[in-house]
């Protein structure tokens, strides 16, 4: 795989992946589940994981996000639009959130991809910046 | 068109040219540099870097600073610096959700 998708439509994007030693089942609960979510993900969870449910995650420093859930196919994949402030379906400074759940023999591969959704000045200044960081690739 | 959407079309086009990121990949390295000093790195003339650079500038991409006799170029710190913070620290922030995410699994299992 070639970084920041240098070639694709979709430069601009931050993507990270983990091998998690659970069967996708558990992981899925842990990524979905309100109770669970507050665990490890933030402090206050509200979520209501179905296609265009609502989400609201708090931290203990203060920090707020709201979030729209986009897609949920169970154990699979689980995307959403995410903001600081406002509905994040249509604020600036939004960012689509895709985690997808691949089974493997030592567990779980979880791939996050975070993207500014489309209209934000600095998404085009990243993509522009990716572009150059795929010259030659 | 916003004026923040008219500039970052302008950095796209500006950097839509190899030879203009290569421009941008010298001054990032350098620091700051002559278009003197960018001709001698690049296989065209003079005249070109500065047509180049021009474009760069007129994107915001590039400021110039006249020292002496010369003029030297450097990257400006808006766009790019800005994509990179947030690059930087969107990336940090999910190397450290998934590895409390691997740790509570850890503890769960």
């Amino acid at each position: 795989m070639q970084p920041f998708g240098c070639g694709s439509e979709e430069h601009v994007r931050v993507v990270r992946e983990i091998e998690l030693p659970s069967p996708p089942d558990e992981v899925w609960q842990a990524l979905t589940d309100p109770e669970r979510l507050e665990e490890w993900f933030a402090t206050e969870v509200e979520l209501d994981a179905e296609p265009g449910g609502r989400g609201v995650f708090r931290w203990s420093n203060g920090e707020e996000r709201h979030a729209v859930v986009e897609e949920v196919v169970p154990e699979r994949r689980f995307a959403f639009v995410w903001g600081e402030e406002g509905d994040p379906s249509s604020a600036e400074g939004s960012r689509r959130v895709s985690i997808e759940l691949e089974e493997i023999d030592a567990g779980t591969r979880v791939t996050v991809t975070e993207a500014p959704t489309a209209g934000w000045g600095t998404a085009l200044a990243l993509h522009a910046l990716l572009q150059s960081a795929c010259v030659g690739a | 068109m916003s004026a923040r959407s008219d500039s970052a079309g302008q950095v796209f086009s500006a950097l839509a040219d190899p030879q203009r990121r290569v421009v941008v990949e010298l001054l990032a390295a350098r620091g700051s540099a002559t278009g003197t000093e960018l001709a001698a790195e690049l296989p065209v003339t003079r005249q070109a870097v500065a047509k180049h650079l021009g474009a760069l500038a007129r994107a915001g991409l590039v400021e110039s600073a006249r020292a002496g006799r010369e003029t030297r170029y450097r990257l400006t710190p808006g766009p790019l610096a800005e994509a990179l913070d947030w690059m930087v620290s969107v990336g940090a922030e999910w190397d450290e959700r998934l590895a409390r995410l691997r740790g509570y699994l850890k503890a769960e299992g």
